[in-house]
């Protein structure tokens, strides 16, 4: 919406028309004149209005219907009626054809001017209110939200403040603040706020000229706001973020009505932050869900295809080492047999992986050594670590005794665990297997199995996901978010406990419990 | 000269076996399916069998158990395209000389069967 509103006037009294629009054009709207309802309608096909002021009693089309056909062209017109012959059934039928307010005549200009603001302001809010839900892509409704904030409190200068992922507060989006000193005193200013919320839900909090307040006067370059609105936003019944709206201009305090605007305004954008969360969660949800169809797919792909390849590998690599054996070794024949030979074992690995990707088995439990079943597992990614330089350190208690358990699934559990301690030291590290014998509270004997790495760490918030089936913080293509979940279902069948404890930047550690 | 009896239904398979274990001095015979296995257990004498599993008319394991049945002291090696797990029988209820993984290349063919018999 541009800063001039567009207003028609609709009466079939030229000197009534002529008045009105005189003392709008006064007060800085644009105005537009039609004489009778069929012209009214016709002006509001053919260009966009802000609002109608229509007469009511008019020869050909009257007020009432023209009101109906108006808002069928354009549904977000607002349109004020203006009754000679006040009747109270005609105001209330207007009310109800969708007229935002009526007036009756004769009325004072000054009468005219306030239903027009109001009317115009309840414009303004749909038009927001629209572009705000309108807008689904987070960082298109942080700027959206800003700006229309901005506007409706009339302010120098707004910010958005929102932690990032290590919690710490940053400005999302600023609007009138282009200076790097500003950005953070208004950034302090936010924090004390914060930290003076606690949580408590407030859905606005008003500071007039914050740097006289004492919770606030120690903060550097804040004395030239005049006053600050503040606008929690919320999630899950805790403040998760802050719009901080200030006026710079001398006397220029928010008032009443700004406290209320601010606080619907608030309700709205906080509504709004939710769908675009939902959105992201389905989003990510979606593509979770075409990962896990594609694992399937390609699952049932892999099994078929391993046997049909199988047979013409081994023809290939049993007839290479044939000729091979008649060969002299120094001869450029025997040198491409080998090549070929090496090709075929290249292949043997792959249709291996892919077997056991594609295999769903059956436990066949046994007595199994935990430290052996460790050890096994990583003679198998050992030259992976070392390529990716991890060392591996070795905690094993001797003497344990043996669980029962499938030692195929055990291994796969731990290479997963390794696998996935490997991806969380992209720049090397340590990757650290201990065993040992516990007690568990009910006197019961346990094998405790701990992996840790000194990778990155996972984040608190998502601790408590890394079992969930496809949850995966690792791009498309890389994991398929079912390597823990396979690991708790496996852990689960042999009666035992699979734990993660994490901090950012601390490393992880997953701890196996399993009865003896 | 010990004699061994090939089953499998791939004949590039057969081709790499047959010479591979010849050149080492044993007698081999190879057919393409469990059928014509039994047919010729039945006319010949043999030390031991090598069958493949996955066989697109009688299963392999169907035809190891029936070689067992009638010859309990044949030497039985199974071929498998993989093992799923290693400590359930590759062919239930029949205790198996050796086996061998596809793709299995001529010097494992070799030793296995330098160790059976």
């Amino acid at each position: 919406m541009t800063n001039k509103a567009r207003i028609l006037v609709v009466d079939d009294e030229p000197q009534i028309a002529e008045m009105i629009s005189v003392a709008l054009q006064a007060h800085g709207y644009a105005v537009s004149v039609a004489y009778d309802g069929e012209q009214g309608v016709k002006r509001a096909g053919e260009e966009k209005f802000d609002l109608a002021i229509m007469d009511i009693q008019m020869p050909g089309m009257d007020g009432i219907t023209a009101l109906g056909e108006m808002k069928k062209i354009d549904p977000e017109i607002e349109v004020i009626i203006a009754t000679g012959h006040g009747t109270m059934g005609t105001a209330i039928q207007s009310m109800r054809k969708g007229a935002f307010d009526y007036l009756h005549k004769p009325f004072e200009i000054k009468e005219l001017l306030s239903v027009v603001g109001k009317a115009l302001e309840k414009r303004k809010f749909n038009d927001i209110t629209k572009a705000i839900f309108s807008t689904i892509k987070p960082e298109e409704l942080l700027r959206v939200t800003i700006d229309s904030v901005t506007r409706i409190l009339k302010a120098e200068e707004s910010l958005l403040v929102l932690p990032d992922k290590d919690g710490r507060l940053r400005v999302a989006i600023s609007e009138g603040l282009e200076e790097e000193a500003h950005l953070n005193s208004r950034l302090a200013l936010c924090e004390r706020m914060m930290g003076r919320l606690d949580g408590g839900a407030k859905s606005v909090i008003l500071v007039d000229e914050p740097a006289k307040d004492k919770t606030f006067a120690d903060l550097p370059g804040i004395g030239e706001i005049k006053c600050a609105l503040f606008l929690p936003l919320m999630e899950e019944n805790r403040t998760a973020g802050l719009i901080n709206i200030n006026r710079t201009q001398e006397g220029e305090y928010f008032t009443e009505d700004d406290l209320q605007r601010a606080k619907i305004f608030g309700s709205l954008v906080n509504l709004a932050l939710r769908n675009s969360n939902l959105y992201r969660q389905l989003q990510e949800t979606q593509s979770q869900l075409i990962q896990a169809e594609k694992m399937s797919a390609l699952g049932q792909l892999a099994g078929g295809l391993a046997h049909e390849i199988n047979n013409p590998l081994s023809g290939i690599l049993g007839l290479t080492q044939l000729v091979l054996e008649n060969l002299p070794p120094a001869s450029q024949n025997y040198t491409d047999l080998k090549d070929i030979e090496k090709a075929v074992f290249r292949c043997k690995k792959i249709i291996v992986s892919l077997l056991s990707f594609a295999r769903q088995e059956k436990t066949h439990m046994e007595p199994v050594s935990i430290n052996e079943t460790i050890e096994e597992t990583l003679t198998l990614c050992a030259r992976q670590m070392e390529l990716k330089s991890v060392r591996i350190a070795r905690q094993f208690a001797q003497g344990l005794p043996m669980v029962n358990g499938d030692s195929q699934q055990l291994m796969q559990v731990f290479l997963n665990l390794f696998t996935n301690a490997r991806d969380a030291m992209p720049e090397g590290g340590e990757l650290t297997v201990e065993t040992r014998l516990l007690k568990d509270p009910s006197g019961r004997e346990m094998i405790m199995a701990a992996v840790s790495d000194t990778g990155t760490g996972i984040k608190p918030e998502i601790l408590d996901s890394v079992f969930d089936p496809f949850f995966t913080t690792k791009p498309v293509g890389k994991g398929t978010g079912l390597g823990l979940s396979v690991c708790l279902g496996i852990i689960n069948k042999h009666n035992g406990a699979i734990k993660a404890r994490s901090r950012p930047g601390g490393g992880s550690t997953f701890t196996i419990s399993l009865p003896v | 000269m010990k004699k061994i009896l090939l089953v499998d239904d791939e004949e590039l398979v057969r081709n790499y076996v047959l010479r591979a274990l010849s050149s080492r001095g044993w007698e081999i015979s190879a057919v393409d399916n469990g059928a014509a296995a039994l047919a010729m257990l039945g006319r010949k004498d043999f030390d031991a069998v090598i069958c493949d599993l996955k066989m697109p008319d009688m299963r392999g394991e169907e035809v190891i158990k029936r070689i067992r049945a009638v010859f309990p002291a044949m030497k039985i090696i199974a071929i498998t395209g993989s093992v799923s797990n290693s400590s359930t029988p590759l062919v239930p209820g029949v205790e198996l000389e050796g086996f061998l993984i596809k793709h299995f290349g001529i010097d494992e063919i070799r030793n296995l069967m330098e160790r059976v018999l």
